[in-house]
């Protein structure tokens, strides 16, 4: 693929993966609630529609610069995360030696504009969903850090596409059986969904976004699904193979394998419920990292 | 002029303004991610000097160390959110003196220094090649003694924070006493099979 024809797949992908997430939540809010779902498919668009039209509100003296530019950088964190993984053996927008880390940067400047967005708004609510987020963000971060260097270590290699050719034999998702689930949490963390949900959560009124609307609110909300998107394509590169599968051509895996991750996130955010946010700090401190530091040792034994 | 060069001078320009803007501003919040982002220029531009590693690692870790120390300072000052206007500078006279000691020094010392011209190859494996200059044959030492230091910070934290100034973390929070040795100030909590009180 030419760099112009990737770079509008990747803008594509983006796009229809947001998509495909917002139907996937309403089908599944439908489904939860027992009612017929009201044009599915055509519902988000709608809602892009209705904040398109909306008032861009105002608060009393907010950090304007940081408020207005924060969801355009978590849109365009998340795009750099899905510029990393190859849709097939030879076509790579961003072809990093340090892919890996460069997605801990991401995942770490995710922390920063979360917060950023949250305290620049100048209103409680929001500051409070920030603090919270920060939190819950920075140790979940900490566990994906551990799973995503095991994934490095039988690639040995830093670079997404050595990883996913390292897989050839054998999916990470087999060969390191805690690294998924681990690494999916983080997915539910960056774009805070569900159980980790505590920077935009309803008991909050909307948290940091609770004084945003009309056009920035629009690019948060998509930004939330990109972020989503990026975490799966990332998770269907590291843990499933990415382009990697017999019969259909690579980028057709890609995205199928992608949609598959998206679909268990989704499922996750609405069938988990959320607990409180020092109960949740107990859980990852005393649990789920030392099950990353135990993944890490597996993997590295293996490598050995 | 070609398009790496263009790259470093916008870099170069962020992280001079982004440095001198942190002493400007009037909010902790503010300066602290302003020096990130100066950092985070000096990171890319060691990404343009073909050391990738170095360079996303350092805008790793100053994302997350930014984040920590901002949250931290505004916690420690009192200072609600730290969204209330504040001096960020001090000590007048000696900052001035030290700063311009400091940038007198460095700048000689970059006017002094003969540096080698001696171009890596474009296709060297220079992260292999960092990693093992850095840690050579003790590479598996090194990764064992991290993740156990961290289990032994992530340890101690948790069992130090479990026994606090007003009782034990996960019992519920009971205030000292008025005199040494006496019951514990406040309103009593009622107990749990609280009729026993009424009988007696």
């Amino acid at each position: 693929m030419t760099p112009i024809v990737l770079t509008v797949a990747w803008v594509a992908f983006l796009l229809g993966m947001a998509w495909y997430i917002a139907v996937l939540d309403g089908l599944w809010s439908a489904a939860r609630e027992g009612r017929p779902p009201r044009a599915p498919l055509a519902n988000p668009l709608y809602r892009c529609a209705t904040m398109l039209r909306q008032q861009s509100n105002l608060t009393e003296a907010p950090d304007l610069l940081n408020w207005r530019l924060a969801p355009a950088l978590y849109a365009g964190l998340a795009g750099t995360g899905v510029a990393l993984v190859p849709f097939s053996g030879a076509s790579v927008l961003a072809d990093l030696e340090v892919g890996i880390v460069w997605w801990g940067a991401v995942e770490a400047l995710t922390v920063v504009v979360v917060f950023l967005h949250g305290w620049s708004a100048n209103s409680q609510l929001g500051l409070i969903g920030a603090y919270r987020y920060v939190a819950i963000g920075l140790p979940v971060m900490l566990i994906s850090m551990f799973v995503l260097i095991a994934a490095a270590l039988p690639a040995e290699s830093l670079a997404v596409p050595k990883i996913i050719e390292s897989q050839r034999e054998l999916w990470n998702v087999i060969r390191q059986p805690l690294g998924l689930p681990l690494f999916l949490l983080l997915g539910l963390s960056l774009s805070f969904r569900g159980p980790f949900n505590y920077a935009d959560s309803a008991d909050i009124a909307g948290g940091t976004a609770a004084e945003v609307s009309g056009a920035p609110r629009l690019v948060w909300e998509f930004a939330r699904l990109a972020m989503l998107t990026a975490v799966a394509t990332v998770a269907a590169s590291v843990f499933l193979g990415g382009y990697l599968g017999p019969w259909l051509p690579g980028p057709v895996w890609l995205v199928l394998k992608t949609a598959a991750v998206l679909l268990a996130l989704v499922g996750l955010s609405h069938q988990l419920a959320r607990i409180s946010p020092s109960r949740m700090m107990t859980l990852i401190w005393t649990v789920l990292l030392p099950l990353s530091f135990v993944h890490l040792v597996w993997a590295g034994v293996l490598a050995l | 002029m070609n398009v790496t060069d263009i790259a470093f001078w916008i870099f170069a320009a962020i992280a001079v303004v982004s440095g001198w803007r942190v002493f400007c501003t009037d909010s902790m919040v503010r300066a602290s991610f302003l020096l990130m982002l100066s950092f985070i220029a000096v990171g890319l531009i060691m990404v343009l000097l073909n050391a990738p590693y170095l360079g996303i690692a350092t805008v790793f870790m100053m994302a997350v160390e930014m984040m920590v120390m901002a949250l931290f300072m505004v916690m420690y000052m009192m200072n609600p959110a730290g969204l209330n206007p504040m001096m960020m500078v001090h000590q007048h006279r000696f900052s001035i003196a030290a700063g311009v000691f400091v940038f007198a020094a460095l700048t000689g010392l970059i006017v002094v220094t003969r540096f080698s011209s001696n171009p890596v190859a474009p296709d060297a494996e220079v992260v292999v090649g960092l990693g093992k200059e850095l840690l050579g044959d003790s590479m598996l030492i090194f990764e064992t003694a991290g993740v156990t230091l961290l289990a032994t910070m992530v340890a101690s934290v948790i069992l130090s924070s479990r026994s606090g100034r007003f009782g034990e973390a996960d019992t519920g929070a009971v205030p000292p006493p008025l005199e040494p040795g006496g019951e514990p100030a406040g309103r009593q909590p009622e107990q749990a099979s609280g009729h026993a009180h009424h009988h007696h």
